[in-house]
This record gives C-alpha cells, structure tokens and sequence, in this order.
C-alpha cells in the first residue's frame, strides 16, 4: 500500500535538447528536480539523475556517433507510485538489451550506463521506433534498493 | 618529500609526487562533456611523474558518471599493475563505484592520508 503523501502533483516535464555533450549537467539537474516533486528522497534523486545522464550520454556515443547537433526529446511524468521517464532519439535504432550479453568486467568499463538503468530503475524498456529508439523507464518511490529493472514500463 | 606538479586542467587544481606516489586532486562535476579534458590532464600528470601507485581525493567531485568511471579505469590499465587509491568519495560518487563493482580494483579508502599511510 503506498501511503499517503500531500505532494502536488508536478505537470509533467518535457524537454527538446540537442544530442551535445554540454546539455547533460542541466538536463540531469531538472530531472532531479522533478523527481525531488515527485517525493523522491536525495539518494533517489541523484540515481534517477545519473541514470538519465547514462541514457542520453548512450545516445549520444552510440545512436548519433558523437554528432552534437541531433533532436533527443525527454519526458517526465509523475506516476501513482513514482515517476516514468523517457528519452526519444532519432539515431541508428540499436536496442542495447539484444546485444549478445557480456559478463561484466570492471577492467573494461563499457556497459556500466546500462547496468546503472537496469539497477537503479524497476523498469527499463527499449522500443523500436520506425526512425530509431524511444525508451522509458519508471521507479516507484517505495522500491527496495537493488531491486533490479523488469523490462516493461 | 613532495614535489608540486603543474596541472593543465582546473578539474585537477592540485597535484604532486610524494615518495613513489603521484597524488591529484579532483574537482568538479565529472561527465561526457570533461571527461577527455580529465583524462588528458591525469595522462599527462602520469607522464611528467611515472608512478605505480596513483592517489586520487575526490571531496570536491559531488558527481561522477560512466564516462570518468572509464578515464580511471583507463589510468588503471596504464599503471600495468600498479594502485589507484580513491579517497574522500561522495555519496553518489560511492554509489556508482559500488554499481559498476568498481571497488575490486580500486583502493578506496577514507582519507588521503590513510592511502599514503
């Protein structure tokens, strides 16, 4: 049972940036705002901020291939529970999750934005879009740490 | 002994070399968008003052993401079985170490001091 809270209910955000590598600090910083509204503790925001930080630095590095001048749409809705997050590109459309796995190796750092979604969110969903990828992710305010991410959202 | 070094990058305002260590400080936001400007600074500190144990304070880092956890990681692979200590960590920044397993090889300990010990 989700108790009670007197939060109001934030409009949802959305916001249009460029696939540039500058954009990242403001960007995590409204959505940790967001997410401060939404009634997420200071530990939960900063996760919730990192794990946007890794899905837009991927689309930058992998869907767009470093170009800084690409479209990357974000929206944050406030849920009963939490928050749903999602990030539209309009890159090369590559679903990271049908990626052979690979057993993670701290000696080789790649994949680390990936395993930061896959924890630090209940739920982490890549969908192919005709002209490249939207994902969504949502987290609920009572998850249990390391919970770990379904594929759904 | 200690021995001041220059830094090119404001992200490492302080460096030197103490006994066989090159110790650095780290100040800032770490993302995609400094990272390279870090990691050249912390390469190029390497190769005025070679080293086989590395000691980095990161109070002044409140962030970090995947992208500095890769120009330490990288600094790592150049120490060809040398150290890097991590010390001083921030909440967040402990908690991507922590996510990423990082701390099997890194040495993070409390305070610069105890990784000179």
């Amino acid at each position: 049972m989700i108790p009670s809270r007197k939060l109001s209910t934030p409009p949802p955000l959305r916001l249009k940036i460029q696939s540039d590598p500058a954009t990242l600090a403001a960007t995590r910083r409204a959505i940790e705002m967001f997410a401060a509204q939404c009634g997420f503790d200071e530990t939960a925001r900063g996760e919730i901020g990192l794990v946007i930080n890794e899905a837009l630095a991927n689309v930058i590095r992998h869907a767009y291939q470093g170009a800084t001048d690409q479209p990357i749409e974000l929206s944050a809705q406030r849920t009963d529970d939490g928050v749903c997050l999602t990030v539209r590109d309009w890159g090369l459309g590559v679903n990271p999750l049908d990626l052979p796995p690979k057993k993670h190796d701290p000696m080789r750092p790649g994949g680390v934005g990936l395993i930061c979604m896959r924890q630090m969110m209940d739920d982490v969903h890549f969908i192919k879009q005709p002209d490249g990828m939207l994902l969504t992710m949502s987290r609920s305010r009572l998850r249990r740490k390391a919970q770990g991410a379904k594929e759904a959202c | 002994m200690s021995e001041a070094l220059k830094t090119t990058s404001k992200l490492v305002p302080a460096a030197r070399k103490e006994g066989d260590a090159l110790v650095a400080s780290i100040n800032g936001e770490i993302d995609l968008n400094n990272s390279p400007e870090l990691r050249a600074a912390l390469l190029g500190l390497l190769a005025k003052a070679p080293s086989k144990k590395i000691v980095l304070n990161l109070s002044q880092v409140p962030y970090m993401d995947s992208s500095a956890v890769a120009v330490l990681v990288e600094l790592l692979r150049k120490l060809n079985g040398g150290k890097i200590f991590l010390t001083d960590l921030q909440k967040r920044v402990q908690g991507l170490l922590e996510v990423a397993k990082l701390s099997t090889i890194f040495k993070i300990v409390p305070t610069e001091k105890e990784a000179l010990a």
